[in-house]
């Protein structure tokens, strides 16, 4: 039993629904593209704060195994300490005595939080209105027939969405219309902008899945008015506590870790690991350092 | 020297992000257009449903097969994850195949 179809619908239908969707897509990457707004150029106080909070940070991001000597990380880590305790890198100048703590701005009035909100909305909008667009297409031209056969079976409860148009209580679901031809493509396509576009395509349905709050949220924190820096340097100063704490230098009683490897010296008697290193503060009972000594 | 049994964050920090970035790029590539050819060779074939499935499964191990070839055995080497990051084709690329298997499979 099979359904003979007349080779001008594949023709006019199948290729030019996949070829205006994959041209759509490329669209609206561009489109979505041209729209972003540049970032705002800050002034240089406030772009030097951002930076010295991510300077610690890096700092801090490999002190269990870092590659700096104590010498070196201790005395970076103890300048940004002292420097955010005193406040020299606020936006502002260091706080004075008598500030008032302000409350930052509320997000609807302050312009900077909704132009990250309206971006973000702009985005959404510009990605739902074409799948619309083209979906009332689809359903206004291309209604009433059965356009191809799917190679896989499906249950009942898809006839109704996969048919609409065709109202055959009785015919195979594998025979559909064309708006499930355009949902294939929905999501069959993104692989294809993936591969066109590069990685961060705006092309891709599979984005437009996550909620438009994430989106939202996601442009919502604005870099913070002064007090919050400040709030955040000093938490700030308890990280780099911690991990100036922390700090292991990889190249640690490297003197001794090369003879035992190459020059046939007996394994450490301390080592628990065996992996050659002796945490640093536990006496080494045969510490070959002793070679290096002058007295 | 490293430790010779590095904790999970030192082997991150080991990685070059560049060179990651690009050899999961690469895999990608790979892995979408093995998809679309194995969904092309389905439908010519005119294969039905589970057999077309199959084809599915068996282009992907073939694709894993070659690029495990590819990375000299040692797939933990060139993508961070080992083998299964090799031989997952991923969402994406199921809905590919199916796309293309029903491109071909209805133009004869």
């Amino acid at each position: 039993v099979s359904l003979y179809l007349d080779p001008q619908i594949r023709d006019w239908v199948l290729f030019p629904i996949t070829v205006v969707m994959i041209l759509v897509g490329v669209l609206r990457h561009y489109v979505v593209l041209l729209l972003q707004s540049p970032p705002k150029k800050q002034p240089r106080n406030a772009v030097r704060e951002q930076r010295a909070l991510v300077r610690s940070q890096i700092l801090r991001a490999t002190s269990a195994h870092s590659p700096l000597p104590p010498s070196y990380y201790k005395a970076v880590s103890q300048y940004l300490s002292q420097a955010f305790a005193d406040g020299t890198y606020l936006k502002d100048g260091p706080p004075k005595a008598d500030a008032p703590a302000s409350a930052p701005p509320n997000p609807l009035t302050d312009p900077n939080a909704m132009e990250g909100m309206m971006a973000g909305m702009k985005t959404q909008m510009v990605m739902m209105v074409p799948q619309m667009v083209i979906m009332g297409w689809i359903n206004f031209f291309f209604q009433g027939f059965v356009l191809i056969k799917l190679p896989f079976p499906l249950t009942l409860g898809f006839k109704s969405m996969l048919q609409r148009g065709v109202e055959t209580p009785d015919m195979d679901v594998r025979w559909v219309s064309s708006l499930s031809w355009y949902f294939l493509n929905f999501f069959g396509l993104n692989g294809l902008y993936r591969l066109i576009l590069g990685g961060e395509n705006s092309a891709d349905s599979s984005r437009d899945m996550t909620s438009p709050f994430a989106a939202a949220a996601a442009a919502a924190p604005q870099p913070g008015q002064a007090q919050d820096y400040n709030k955040l340097f000093k938490a700030e100063r308890d990280n780099l506590e911690f991990s100036e704490g922390l700090h292991t230098w990889i190249a640690h009683d490297v003197e001794s870790r090369i003879l035992r490897k190459y020059a046939g010296v007996p394994p450490n008697a301390d080592d628990e690991t065996g992996d050659g290193m002796v945490v640093k503060g536990t006496p080494a009972r045969r510490d070959v350092s002793a070679l290096f000594s002058q007295t | 020297m490293a430790a010779t049994a590095p904790s999970a964050e030192a082997a991150a920090q080991l990685l070059f992000p560049p060179n990651v970035q690009y050899n999961a790029s690469r895999l990608y590539t790979i892995k979408f257009l093995s998809s679309c050819f194995a969904g092309a060779v389905a439908g010519v074939l005119g294969l039905e449903n589970t057999l077309g499935f199959a084809l599915f499964i068996l282009s992907t191990l073939f694709t894993s097969g070659c690029v495990f070839i590819k990375c000299k055995s040692r797939p933990a080497k060139y993508v961070p994850g080992g083998w299964w990051e090799l031989v997952n084709p991923g969402t994406e690329n199921i809905f590919s195949f199916v796309l293309v298997w029903t491109l071909f499979y209805d133009l004869e």
